[in-house]
């Protein structure tokens, strides 16, 4: 499993399952981490994480350009400063108070998340496009098996739904794999759903084929 | 970790209603224990073939792994003959028993978490109160805590300044006094007991004892499993998933006073059961 401190981008999560106003769960192989995207449309990911009492932030709000922790409103800014104690009102947050803010980058639909600020940007994948995320409890290498695949840089290339489909890999490292399927710009809505059925063939194989593969 | 002040712990273990005479399984600190309902004496709690002893008391069964040198406490304040006293019955959550004490200790979170019920997001503010370890009785007390509530109880007609006092007479239970809409001076009383199953596993059996001549009683059950329910989706997501007693990985502020307090009185007496000790 890859350290976490690798400065390497991750894909997370799908651009279009994070709408403007809200926040969701994402993993790095290592830890939970909250994206969340202002209502500006700007995104930004911190660790999952209140440093008041714990609570995950994924299950917060968002609101203008700030998160908030759902147990006792605590606000974040991008820069995972504490801006407000609603408890004390009165009180300027001290700038120690801080939930982590991490690099994330979004580039043909995908979000990508680093725990260390990576040298150069991610992979462009030019004409395809994100169509959604799943996870499959399966090895890469089961995976890539089970969809007729071709490694290629991380990636597996493999046609799915009759269509030339990239797998980006976010492998967990618990015997679970983030798998997010990028498919050619510009499909029809039909074909795109003939692609999504494929995946969940292939996830039933993978999951089906256990250490044989 | 299973020390001499958890083992020697009075827990309770099933509402005295509800008990089977053919015995029920459950767990207590780690353990299998099984509770026998009786028709005409005493429960029993059995655990390794070993008989446990047992307290009936506050509706509740109550019993220890260990040999508890007091008795189980006591609250007055609910003896009083008008009161409605009210089984709610058990929620199971997975988290620290420890982490279900202190949120109940918490009223910072009521804007939040019980939005338009217990507080209101446009009142949030949480003005000093005073916290105290009582030595002569080993308790900790809250005091002078006062809060703007939209709909303080099921009696309560509409928005009102509710003043409440809190009381942790043992490591897994807490007792809230709050003001009583319809009986000014008396105080409602709201106990939580918590079951220890694991470290990380536990039964809370609310109980309470009220002023409320208007509600019945499937209406005030219904009002407290709706507050438990909204704080059970807190407390199974707080990371790490037992008490931090070190006080370095958390950040208290003025409104986490009751909860500095009762973490320093939990390692005064080395109760480490579904505590952490340092970061890990």
């Amino acid at each position: 499993m890859a350290a976490d401190t690798d400065a390497r981008w991750v894909p997370i999560a799908v651009s279009a399952d994070i709408p403007n106003g809200t926040v969701v769960p994402a993993r790095l192989p290592t830890r939970m981490i909250a994206v969340w995207r202002a209502a500006s449309g700007d995104l930004y990911a911190n660790a999952d994480r209140c440093p008041h009492r714990g609570m995950r932030l994924s299950h917060g709000f968002v609101r203008g350009q700030t998160l908030s922790c759902i147990y006792h409103g605590w606000r974040f800014g991008s820069d995972g400063a504490c801006q407000k104690i609603p408890a004390h009102p009165a009180v300027e947050p001290p700038n120690t108070i801080n939930c982590g803010p991490l690099p994330m980058t979004e580039a043909n639909g995908v979000v990508w998340g680093a725990a260390v600020s990576p040298a150069v940007a991610p992979d462009q994948f030019t004409g395809h496009n994100a169509l959604r995320s799943l996870v499959i409890a399966a090895s890469v290498d089961a995976i890539s098996s089970a969809c007729k695949g071709r490694r290629v840089d991380g990636t597996i290339r493999a046609q799915l739904g009759g269509q030339n489909t990239i797998l980006l890999m976010n492998d967990y490292g618990s015997g679970e794999v983030q798998v997010i399927a990028l498919v050619p710009s510009g499909i029809s809505a039909p074909n795109g759903m003939k692609v999504s059925t494929a995946l969940e063939v292939l996830r039933r194989t993978a999951e089906g084929m256990g250490d044989a593969a | 970790m299973t020390t001499a002040a958890v083992r020697n712990a009075w827990y309770p273990v099933g509402l005295l209603s509800g008990l089977s005479l053919d015995g029920k399984s459950s767990l207590l600190l780690g353990e299998e224990i099984t509770v026998f309902g009786s028709r005409d004496g005493v429960p029993e709690v059995e655990s390794g073939g070993r008989a446990l002893p047992v307290v009936q008391r506050f509706g509740h069964l109550w019993t220890s792994l260990g040999y508890p040198g007091k008795d189980l406490f006591t609250i007055p304040e609910a003896d009083h003959p008008d009161r409605t006293l009210v089984d709610v019955g058990v929620v199971r959550v997975k988290c620290s028993p420890l982490r279900a004490v202190e949120n109940f200790l918490d009223i910072a979170h009521f804007p939040f978490v019980h939005t338009d019920i217990l507080g209101a997001e446009s009142h949030p503010e949480v003005r000093d109160y005073k916290v105290e370890i009582r030595d002569e009785v080993d308790e900790v007390w809250a005091t002078k805590v006062e809060f703007y509530q939209p709909q303080a109880a099921k009696s309560a007609g509409g928005g009102i300044t509710t003043e409440y006092m809190y009381r942790v007479p043992a490591p897994t239970c807490c007792v809230l006094y709050k003001t009583c809409p319809p009986r000014p001076g008396e105080w409602d009383v709201i106990a939580l007991f918590v079951q220890p199953l694991t470290e990380d596993l536990c039964d809370v059996w609310p109980w309470m004892a009220l002023f409320d001549e208007d509600s019945t009683l499937t209406e005030l059950i219904h009002f407290q499993q709706l507050i438990f329910v909204q704080d059970r989706s807190i407390l199974e997501n707080q990371i790490p998933k037992r008490l931090p007693l070190d006080p370095a990985m958390e950040t208290p502020t003025r409104a986490d006073l009751t909860s500095v307090a009762y973490r320093r009185w939990l390692k005064r007496q080395s109760y480490t059961y579904g505590a952490q000790l340092v970061a890990e």
